[in-house]
């Protein structure tokens, strides 16, 4: 008997399904666009414009000119004004500013001893400020200090020459990766659903005593929803053009081609799932329980180098983990299929591994 | 031939035996009819059949494939209807019959010869674009027998065809099924209705797990339990069954007594006047009238030899 009996029914049968559910086809269009949105605005490590207060005791014509050179570096707004160190400490602690730039009153008298005798002892009679960071927020902290970094005088002065994404800006990095991770929840749930809700209706009886083809089934369930992962695939790129303005910076075609091999690989971990799942509410902890450590372990937001040993080796298992290598190759470096066959092969094995547990879980016989 | 073959069929869950060592044959171009209470294993002993549950001992041929070695070629040569509506809600008539033809390898001209032929056979014409969901419980029924019989399949497997249908609806599906039985199919039917069973042209009562019973429904009422020698078999009617039957059960001449629709069915001993029924009846204040000999009804066959087996308790 070929295994492969009956996939062209049930492809047609699916599409069949997918018509005549509007809503679920709405929905499964519109959520990656809407997690992009909001994830993309929300997801930001460019921390700029953090609020501080100055509080100068020194009031001479050096303290105002060093404000007016903080004022100029985007990452501190100046929002409030204090007269004495408490001043700063209650602002700090109760949340109205996150900086407090405390200036000395001998802040003028040595910025000019500085600048006239180089002959003095360094450092002793340096001008300094005191500045207080709120450190509960230590993105926030990070960030902070780089504003109050100056080139001392004498040290080598390291001149940055950046590669890709010059500006620094992390959509370039978070966009790409947010597109991978959104496009893995959604297809796996999309399969995860499909055999268990046979089983629920009783269809799934009716086909276990026909001549079905197990592969044909597992095989016919997967063609459909990978057109519907492609048509998202494009929607998100559209979505991150307009609203992040990220542009892909290589082949879009390679880009939509290599997606292929991605969508095969998680639809295939959804029907796995499925095999697995008896109701529909399992099919749904199942599906989070995968996609949702994934998000953390596939390299989206930090980078799986520094993660502990097992944890490292089950970001091998995951596609997104794969896909996120090669929509940032992609999209940011400009990579070609030279740079990212590796990946594409690796999510290919992994799809048809995938492909195969599913097709040997899943028995023409009940329990 | 035989179209079914078992033999010592067994199905186990665990410690409990669902079918305990079933064996008998059903031959090509009968009416099978598989009678037996809920529990009884009439619907574990029909998966195993068709292929969906393997048996844990004993062994079964369908159209002469082993339900074990050649599960796959018993599937593409059998029909086989749920009690409960298993096609897909969400798509037209029409589209569900193309779907379970296609899975049955038919396409082109033959596919849509087929569908034809099936839509002609159980009058779902004027319904071809309509939703599954939509239909009615009967209409739903024959559209389950029709995406089972798309394929020809010699033998078709109708677990309670008839469940949760209306009467009308009922009778109609049966004439289908005697106009599928005349054109030389076989058919495996299992029903908790009497009136179907007497339609079988063979039955097999199963109780308990195992095959107590196995005739035509003819062969059955004639079984020694059913009329001992020296017994007779009245009907009484009366307008207070109730209080009749427990009256009648007290008295030393009824050797079984049982309600069959309204009629009391009385076997007492041949020699018992029927005077003597009716004033025992008249006394308990439950009279009955048009006191005559009856034939036993299959309900008779099944009720009486399912107490008997049930222990002398009842």
């Amino acid at each position: 008997m070929n295994t492969l009996n009956g996939f062209q029914a049930i492809v047609l049968k699916e599409f069949m399904h997918l018509r005549r559910d509007p809503t679920t086809l709405v929905i499964a269009l519109m959520i990656p666009m809407v997690q992009l949105t909001l994830f993309g605005f929300a997801i930001n490590f460019d921390i700029r414009h953090i609020s501080t207060m100055i509080v100068d005791t020194d009031r001479s014509a050096a303290s105002r000119q060093y404000v007016e050179t903080l004022r100029t570096t985007d990452y501190v707004q100046i929002t409030k004004y204090g007269q004495t160190s408490h001043d700063a400490e209650d602002a700090i602690r109760c949340g109205d500013v996150q900086i407090a730039v405390i200036i000395p009153p001998n802040f003028g008298r040595l910025t000019s001893l500085s600048l006239a005798g180089p002959g003095l002892p360094p450092g002793r009679l340096r001008p300094q400020v005191k500045v207080l960071i709120d450190g509960s927020d230590s993105q926030v902290a990070t960030q902070a200090r780089f504003a109050f970094v100056k080139p001392s005088i004498g040290a080598v002065e390291p001149r940055f020459d950046f590669l890709y994404n010059p500006d620094m800006k992390t959509t370039t990095f978070i966009i790409p990766g947010l597109i991978g991770v959104i496009l893995q929840l959604v297809t796996v749930s999309l399969t995860s659903f499909s055999l268990v809700r046979e089983r629920e209706m009783g269809t799934l009886e009716q086909l276990m005593v026909s001549p079905v083809g197990r592969l044909g089934l597992m095989l016919g369930k997967v063609l459909p929803y990978l057109c519907l992962a492609m048509v998202e695939v494009v929607l998100v790129l559209l979505l991150g053009r307009i609203v992040f303005d990220v542009r892909v910076a290589g082949s879009i075609w390679l880009l939509l081609l290599l997606s292929i091999p991605f969508g095969m690989a998680t639809l295939s971990l959804g029907l796995m799932i499925s095999t697995i799942a008896q109701n529909q509410a399992q099919a749904l902890q199942y599906s989070l329980l995968v996609t949702m450590p994934s998000i953390l372990m596939s390299g989206f937001l930090y980078p799986r180098e520094t993660m502990p040993g097992v944890l490292y080796l089950f970001s091998f298992a995951l596609p997104v983990t794969y896909y996120m290598e090669i929509l940032r190759g992609i999209v940011v470096r400009g990579a070609g299929f030279a740079d990212l066959w590796q990946d594409v092969a690796a999510l290919l094995i992994l799809g048809a591994i995938l492909i195969a547990i599913s097709t040997a879980r899943f028995r023409k016989t009940l329990a | 031939m035989n179209a079914i073959e078992l033999t010592n069929l067994t199905r186990n869950f665990g410690d409990f035996v669902a079918v305990d060592h079933v064996t008998f044959q059903v031959a090509k171009g009968s009416i099978f009819g598989f009678l037996g209470p809920n529990g009884s294993g009439k619907s574990t002993c029909i998966r195993m059949l068709c292929g969906l549950l393997s048996p844990t001992s004993g062994s079964a041929t369908v159209n002469g494939f082993d339900i074990v070695r050649q599960s796959e070629q018993v599937k593409q040569s059998i029909g086989y209807m749920n009690q409960s509506f298993s096609l897909y809600r969400d798509l037209s008539v029409s589209e569900n019959l193309t779907f379970f033809g296609s899975i049955y390898g038919l396409k082109g001209a033959h596919l849509v010869e087929r569908k034809k032929q099936a839509i002609d056979l159980v009058g779902l014409g004027p319904y071809l674009n309509q939703r599954a969901s939509e239909l009615s419980g009967g209409w739903r029924q024959r559209l389950s027998l029709a995406a089972a019989l798309i394929h020809e399949p010699e033998l078709i497997f109708l677990d309670e065809p008839t469940a949760g249908i209306d009467p009308v609806a009922r009778r109609d599906l049966w004439d289908l099924l005697f106009e599928l039985a005349s054109s030389g199919k076989t058919l495996f039917v299992t029903t908790h209705y009497m009136d179907e069973a007497e339609r079988c042209d063979q039955i097999g009562y199963i109780y308990l797990s195992k095959l107590i019973l196995r005739g035509t429904p003819q062969e059955l009422k004639e079984l020694p339990e059913v009329c001992p020698p020296g017994a007779r078999r009245v009907g009484i009617a009366t307008h207070t069954p109730a209080k009749a039957l427990s009256a009648l059960k007290k008295q030393p001449f009824a050797l079984d007594a049982t309600l069959v629709e309204s009629e009391i069915h009385l076997l007492m001993p041949s020699d018992t006047k029927d005077e003597s029924v009716l004033q025992a009846m008249e006394a308990a204040g439950a009279p009955g009238y048009n006191l005559r000999t009856v034939e036993p009804s299959l309900e008779d066959v099944f009720v009486l030899l399912t107490r008997k087996l049930a222990g002398p308790t009842q």
